[in-house]
């Protein structure tokens, strides 16, 4: 896919542009809202990575309102080093998608990135039923079956496994899961998310020959039909 | 009313009240034994001296003798304002202005004040009764009538200098309150708000150069001092977190690029997993301080709004559910409805969150945990009692210090910040964190200022 980059901080951006290039993507950099801003409407690209405080006149904050009220609906995950939840609300008002707290790992922000790109491609018409292999769930009458066979499932499992299944065949990360899941903005110590994806896992997968629900070494956990 | 009482502008206006009757009192009484009481000891001196003069009649001339100085004496008195009797033993009138003994005066001698009827008019007289030579009965008495009636007028004017006296003392204690004490007060509000942790009030001035001006720039510099103070410790934290956050992240980017690589070495893969498992809790250990020094500032003090406790703690309880029960722990709840709280949601989520992550991680296998919320007199108490090992009594207040770890906490993961954090979450929104013993375990509870009486 094709990104924008914006953020004046030389490591950062070094850092994201060697991550995102080495993973088969093109990334354009600017280091200043100015030349962001120009680039984000003139330029077609998958998604934004901007950097909330910004040289050049026009901040973060400035750049994300621009573009909305231009129609320009391209997603845009904001980089901060302001962990405040305040923030973060205000961050995602302006009209960010995303919201990412420095210092990041490298395996968050591409799940990140990946999760909102989907989204924008999904487009706006409201899906019915979501489809992974031979996992299948009904989002209007809440079913959820695999092989034909129900699966009963308590309502937050229903939740984590309507997430994983929206983001399927993408890496999921555990931050991503208790924000979006629990919308929980903390670190809650004890892997508790471990524990309740085991529990999904249980119900999804025991007892079938193709495990669907992955572990992925180091970043989080990953939907998929294909191994 | 005891508030009232309390308040030292009341105490301030009742000592001035006292002082000024006390006053006045002392005042109109030595006006009194001037004036008054000089009157008095004329009018003794003169009814003695009439005494004395009929006494030394009748010892020289005998009893003729002393009735013509009587008689004298009566027809001399032009004022009318005399009163002589001179009787025998038996009382019977010899000479004088009165037809008979006054009734009012019995037979034993001495100073005598009544009211007598004579010349038609009642007045206030004074007397004097001796027994003379020969147990003839002497009376001789002044009308002091004038005299009570200023006496009347002191005691009116005592009665209007106290009233006076009380009335201004009300009204120097309101004055006081509006002026002296309201700038006490301005103090006390001012250092209230600091202590709720807007460390950058400072106390007003007025430019009257007077003493609270000068109280408040003592004040003042204090705070700029330990302001100085406290933001030199928490920069030299927050630098060291923030500064270590990122050589970690870029450590951990490192080996996510290796995990990358699809080497094709299973157990080195694992390592690295878990290489990138131990970065993570250290990542945590140090957001968990920045958002300690975070909420310590009081910074967040801006996201309050009402908080449903009972439905907060419930999905506390469902998150950590699935953790417990794989332990082996009954994970019980008992949550009241319609408790509400002014706080941060997502903080108090958290400071929840970790007491129950707390007494999961020191619960023993087929323990219990029970989370309560309910409504006590001292406010909103949410509880999560667990039966594990419990705090030693001597360690209670040491494990809300940072990184410090009980003894029953050694060999188990975890920073030493949770009951740290809930402390200062607690604090933060005007309440406490107590901890006491479950019989066996421990029992932690925070106790929240209901909503609308927040802790000022």
């Amino acid at each position: 896919m094709k990104v924008l980059l914006v953020e004046d901080n030389p490591k950062v951006s070094q850092f994201v542009r060697k991550g995102l290039t080495e993973a088969g993507h093109v990334v354009d950099h600017v280091d200043n809202g100015r030349d962001g801003l120009f680039l984000a409407s003139s330029e077609s690209y998958d998604a934004v990575i901007l950097d909330r405080m910004l040289p050049g006149g026009v901040d973060g904050l400035g750049i994300i309102e621009a573009l909305r009220k231009t129609g320009n609906r391209t997603p845009i995950l904001i980089l901060s080093a302001l962990s405040d939840v305040d923030e973060r609300i205000r961050g995602l008002k302006a009209g960010g998608d995303d919201y990412l707290t420095k210092p990041f790992a490298f395996g968050e922000l591409e799940a990140r990135l990946h999760a909102l790109v989907r989204r924008g491609q999904s487009g706006d018409a409201p899906q019915t039923s979501l489809r992974v292999g031979d996992l299948h769930m009904d989002l209007l009458s809440r079913r959820v079956t695999r092989s034909g066979q129900v699966i009963q499932l308590k309502p937050r499992e229903y939740k984590l496994l309507e997430y994983l299944m929206r983001h399927a065949n993408q890496v999921v990360t555990r931050t991503m899961l208790l924000e979006n899941v629990w919308d929980y903005h903390f670190d809650p110590q004890t892997n508790v998310i471990d524990v309740h994806i085991s529990n999904l896992r249980q119900k999804i997968d025991a007892g079938f020959d193709r495990p669907l629900l992955h572990t992925v070494r180091g970043a989080g956990y990953r939907l998929s039909a294909d191994d | 009313m005891i508030k009232l009482l309390r308040s030292t502008s009341l105490r301030l206006a009742l000592g001035y009240a006292i002082l000024f009757v006390v006053s006045s009192v002392l005042l109109l009484g030595l006006v009194w034994w001037n004036t008054t009481g000089y009157l008095d000891r004329e009018t003794d001196a003169v009814i003695t001296a009439d005494i004395r003069a009929i006494g030394d009649r009748l010892r020289d001339f005998g009893l003729p003798g002393a009735i013509q100085t009587v008689n004298e004496r009566v027809i001399a008195d032009v004022d009318r304002k005399a009163i002589y009797l001179l009787t025998d033993p038996f009382l019977k009138p010899l000479a004088g202005n009165v037809d008979a003994w006054p009734g009012k005066i019995g037979r034993t001698p001495g100073w005598y004040e009544i009211d007598l009827v004579y010349q038609n008019r009642l007045h206030a007289t004074r007397f004097l009764h001796v027994v003379l030579p020969g147990n003839f009965q002497l009376l001789v008495g002044r009308d002091v009538q004038d005299r009570v009636a200023m006496r009347a007028l002191f005691l009116r004017s005592l009665a209007w200098a106290v009233l006076v006296a009380v009335a201004f003392a009300i009204l120097s204690g309101l004055l006081l309150r509006r002026t002296v004490l309201r700038r006490i007060e301005t103090i006390n509000r001012t250092a209230n708000a600091i202590v709720q942790g807007d460390l950058g009030r400072r106390m007003p001035l007025r430019d009257a150069n007077d003493e609270f001006d000068h109280l408040a720039r003592t004040i003042n510099a204090m705070l700029d001092q330990i302001q100085q103070l406290i933001e030199g410790v928490r920069n030299v934290s927050n630098a060291i977190a923030h500064d270590l956050r990122t050589p970690l992240t870029e450590l951990r980017a490192r080996l996510e690029g290796l995990l990358r690589t699809r080497a094709h070495d299973e157990k080195m893969l694992d390592e690295l997993g878990e290489a990138i498992g131990d970065i993570d809790r250290l990542i945590g250990i140090f957001n968990a301080l920045l958002r300690l020094a975070e909420v310590d500032a009081g910074l967040r003090r801006a996201g309050f709004t009402k908080v449903d406790v009972a439905a907060l703690a419930q999905d506390i309880a469902e998150l950590y559910g699935p953790t417990a029960e794989a332990k082996d722990i009954a994970l019980s709840i008992d949550l009241a409805p319609d408790l509400q709280v002014d706080g941060d949601p997502f903080l108090l989520a958290q400071a929840v969150g970790n007491l129950v992550d707390n007494a999961v991680k020191y619960t023993p296998s087929g323990g219990r945990i029970a989370l309560s919320a309910n409504a006590t007199d001292q406010g909103i108490v949410i509880a999560v009692a667990d039966s594990g090992p419990g705090i030693a009594e001597s360690e209670r207040d040491q494990v809300t210090k940072r990184f410090y770890r009980g003894d029953a906490s050694r060999g188990s993961s975890g920073a030493g910040l949770g009951l740290s954090l809930v402390e200062a979450v607690v604090r933060l929104h005007g309440g406490r964190l107590a901890l006491s013993d479950n019989q066996p375990g421990l029992r932690a509870s925070m106790v929240l200022p209901k909503t609308a009486a927040a802790s000022g």
